[in-house]
């Protein structure tokens, strides 16, 4: 049963976020915020069990999927832009590409440059 | 006899099953495709993916709006993979750890800009405010984007379109310009993935290995953080 006590784990987080979010207004997801609490928890543990590997790795694997009804939506708005899918267009491939050059410069600038033994 | 097909038919797509295993299939499917095709960088297979379960939605002429609360099952998973994604950021703290400084330099500006040249360039094209909110979140990781689109008014299919549009056009333009600078740190190419493309990008960072993984993680969740912050705050200040 470690997928499953795992799974109980990383649910536990999370309602754990939704209570943080909830009751200090934070203007933050509730995952996020159980993100980061499992992060914490993990720091004063020291390593991570075997039953919480086993639940997060296969969810991690999957991540792509669960937006995908999201994502889908997309496909089936294009009427009520009309007219303006030349500005969301642009805005979102030649935005991109700017951001990813400026991260990427951002960061070779600030990086200290050590071999990554990877 | 058609009349009973139908009957079944509707039967079916009033559980939120169909749903489910038309998501399932569409992403093995895009991933197999994805594989056949060897990889490449400017089509992930998630691109495949939604454009496969597009298709067959239309093929088999169910709504939208019923799909999307079947497959909400399947989305209530996000939350718990959101926590999980703290166990590749613990695992690899040790190397954040010795690069706090350049992380905290670069993320407040990489994140501002990520929503500020979309924003900008959509609105030197006369985009309404509407759209120019759905835009704004886009390399905000999904479950917090929706979020700042509601806040900001925004549309939600439209900000998911978008974000599925950064997150390719961030794959493909991270592989291109590592390639054409000969950029290999895992570090900074995870970081620049993470912080651009959100989940998308983080899912490509963790192909590359652990490392890039992290810290895409890292990015994207700093990301999220900053522009939960940022955005609404801009966006009162900018009066729109």
């Amino acid at each position: 049963m470690p997928v499953l006590r795992g799974f109980l784990w990383l649910v536990g987080f999370l309602l754990l976020g939704q209570a943080l979010v909830w009751s200090l207004r934070l203007p933050v997801s509730s995952g996020v915020v159980g993100m980061l609490a499992m992060t914490l928890w993990l720091i004063l543990r020291g390593r991570v069990s075997e039953d919480i590997q086993a639940a997060s790795q296969p969810l991690i694997a999957v991540l792509a999927m669960l937006i995908m009804p999201g994502v889908v939506g997309v496909f089936f708005i294009a009427e009520a832009f009309a007219g303006q899918w030349l500005a969301v267009g642009v805005a979102l491939i030649l935005g991109t590409l700017l951001s990813v050059a400026t991260t990427l410069w951002l960061m070779l600038r600030f990086m200290p440059a050590d071999a990554p033994d990877e | 006899m058609s009349e009973s097909l139908a009957l079944l038919r509707e039967h079916l797509l009033a559980t939120p099953m169909p749903a489910i295993a038309l998501t399932l299939a569409a992403f093995l499917a895009g991933n197999r495709l994805f594989l056949r095709l060897n990889r490449p960088s400017w089509c992930p297979a998630i691109l495949i993916a939604a454009m496969l379960l597009a298709a067959s939605l239309a093929l088999l002429g169910i709504d939208y709006g019923d799909y999307r609360r079947g497959a909400g099952w399947l989305m209530l998973l996000l939350g718990p993979a959101t926590v999980a994604l703290g166990v590749p950021l613990f695992q690899q703290l040790p190397r954040i750890r010795d690069l706090w400084r350049p992380i905290l330099i670069s993320l407040p500006p990489a994140a501002m800009l990520a929503a500020f040249y979309s924003v900008a360039l959509a609105w030197l094209l006369d985009a309404s405010p509407e759209v120019l909110a759905s835009l704004a979140p886009k390399s905000v990781t999904a479950p917090i984007a929706i979020g700042i689109t509601e806040q900001l008014g925004g549309v939600i299919p439209l900000m998911m379109g978008g974000l599925l549009i950064t997150g390719v056009m961030s794959t493909a333009c991270v592989g291109a310009l590592a390639r054409y600078l000969s950029i290999r740190d895992p570090r900074v190419l995870g970081f620049v993935l993470g912080v651009n493309g959100h989940v998308i990008g983080t899912v490509r960072a963790f192909e590359l290995g652990p490392t890039a993984g992290a810290f895409a993680s890292l990015g994207m969740s700093l990301t999220g953080i900053f522009s939960a912050l940022f955005l609404p705050l801009a966006w009162r200040l900018l009066g729109l």
